[in-house]
């Protein structure tokens, strides 16, 4: 009789880990991203083209991620009508001076002052190097809540409470075209999402991949983007 | 049950209590807090009282930096690194005053100025002393020194941050010391926080960034600086 108990104890438990772990995956795809394009010029890329993606750094308030301008190149890099991306420092080091945070040109206009200079020319023909990306943004987390405690002591320990937050990123891309160095368009990335922490003994981290689903969207509209799509 | 506090007792209880959780293979969760706990109450004091027992760290500045792509000024620029420059040591103080950080960026100063200026003049000739710059046949003298170094710690200034401001006083003379140009530059780096893993490797990247801006800005600005600019103009013709 004991050991039916203990066995139901078991399936119940069982059933609530799962209920729990299903409830947390479906806080876990709570993001919302909104995608916006505006496009300036035509636009398309022949084999042995690549693009560049850099990340703004001018502001004194926040800097572009390098860790976000990779997941973008990453991401554009792979899959179907995957697209050379040059990595940035290898880029940014090969055309040093040019586009430092102080140096970097700010408008598609400077980039043709730029392109006068037979050093950046070259360069950029070596790189094949048709499209320039700035990515521009930040993610931003907010209203943090709650609290947990833990303790521990001989017998065990443990957890207990809730935390909760929101983060919100904000990314924006504008396309220049080097070959006619024109900007070309603008595609707009805006996630958002709740994280939350319950905690019963063990602390459950249901996070909202918000920058990482910001990256994703971004990088697949660039690429439709870039490909004249 | 023991609640994780700062005092002593504690503290013992927790590594006990550690090195049990280990042995009997604890759920790794129980282990993440029981780290958390660990190293917020004994490992971070333990460090604290290491740090403090042990005095400054100095921090000898490495870094790579790319030769800028501009091309060279048609002439032999002679290069004087003053006994300042070259041991330039930066000190940083705790609000008590005491030396918490000894910044050591001479040698890096002299890397980067000797990947620069060969890029930006068709020769350079290094100095031992200005006086020989007749003899070896420079069309000027180019006297580089930091005029203040500023470090910006993220605990100082409640920034995620490390950053670094530089201000140089760069001097062009003639090869017999005749003035051409005497100018300001300011260079500034920053590193955020979580690229890092120590604050020695969060001071050497800011300034690393501040010496790289200081590059990018001295390569393009130099034939803009008035006076050199008219010194150039008949040199150029």
């Amino acid at each position: 009789m004991r050991a039916k108990i203990t066995m139901a104890g078991l399936a119940r438990t069982g059933i609530y880990l799962i209920a729990m772990l299903a409830g947390g995956l479906a806080l876990v795809a709570c993001t919302t991203t909104t995608i916006d394009e505006f496009r300036q010029g035509d636009t398309g890329i022949n084999t042995g083209e690549s693009i560049v993606i850099l990340g703004r750094r001018q502001g004194a308030a926040y800097e572009t991620r390098e860790e976000f301008v990779q997941c973008v190149g990453e991401r554009m890099g792979r899959g179907n009508g995957a697209i050379t991306v040059v990595p940035e420092q290898i880029f940014v080091d090969a055309l040093f001076p040019w586009f430092e945070p102080r140096t970097a040109p700010m408008r598609s206009e400077d980039l043709q002052q730029l392109m006068a200079q037979p050093l950046v020319t070259d360069k950029m023909a070596e790189f094949g190097v048709r499209y320039i990306v700035w990515l521009d943004g930040q993610t931003e987390t907010t209203n943090r809540m709650g609290s947990i405690s833990c303790a521990v002591g001989p017998g065990g320990g443990g957890c207990f409470g809730f935390g909760s937050w929101e983060d919100a990123s904000n990314f924006e891309a504008r396309v220049w075209d080097v070959s006619s160095h024109t900007a070309v368009g603008t595609i707009s990335a805006d996630a958002s999402g709740q994280s939350y922490v319950p905690a019963v003994f063990v602390p459950i981290p249901l996070i909202a991949r918000v920058e990482a689903n910001a990256c994703n969207s971004l990088a697949d509209q660039l690429k439709l983007f870039v490909q004249g799509s | 049950m023991t609640t994780v506090s700062g005092n002593d007792s504690d503290k013992t209880n927790i590594k006990a209590t550690m090195e049990q959780a280990v042995r009997s293979e604890i759920k790794p969760g129980i282990l993440s807090s029981l780290w958390h706990y660990a190293r917020t109450f004994v490992l971070l004091p333990l460090g604290a009282l290491t740090l403090g027992a042990c005095g400054a760290s100095t921090v000898t500045v490495e870094g790579s930096y790319p030769s800028p792509n501009i091309p060279p000024l048609p002439m032999t620029l002679g290069v004087y690194y003053s006994d300042a420059l070259r041991n330039h040591v930066y000190t940083e103080r705790t609000d008590a005053g005491k030396d918490e950080y000894l910044v050591n960026s001479g040698a890096s100063h002299v890397e980067l100025f000797n990947t620069v200026l060969p890029a930006m003049f068709q020769q350079v000739v290094v100095l031992n002393d200005p006086a020989m710059a007749n003899e070896r046949g420079v069309d000027a003298v180019f006297i580089p020194n930091i005029d203040e170094f500023q470090l910006g710690m993220p605990q100082k200034t409640r920034l995620d941050a490390y950053e670094v401001w530089v201000k140089y006083n760069m001097r062009l003379t003639a090869p017999d010391g005749g003035y051409i140009a005497d100018w300001v530059m300011t260079a500034y780096g920053k590193t955020g926080q979580e690229t890092f893993g120590s604050a020695e490797g969060g001071i050497n990247d800011a300034s690393v960034a501040a010496m790289r801006d200081l590059a990018s800005n001295f390569s393009i600005s130099f034939t803009n600086v008035p006076e050199i600019r008219d010194w150039l103009q008949p040199r150029l013709q």
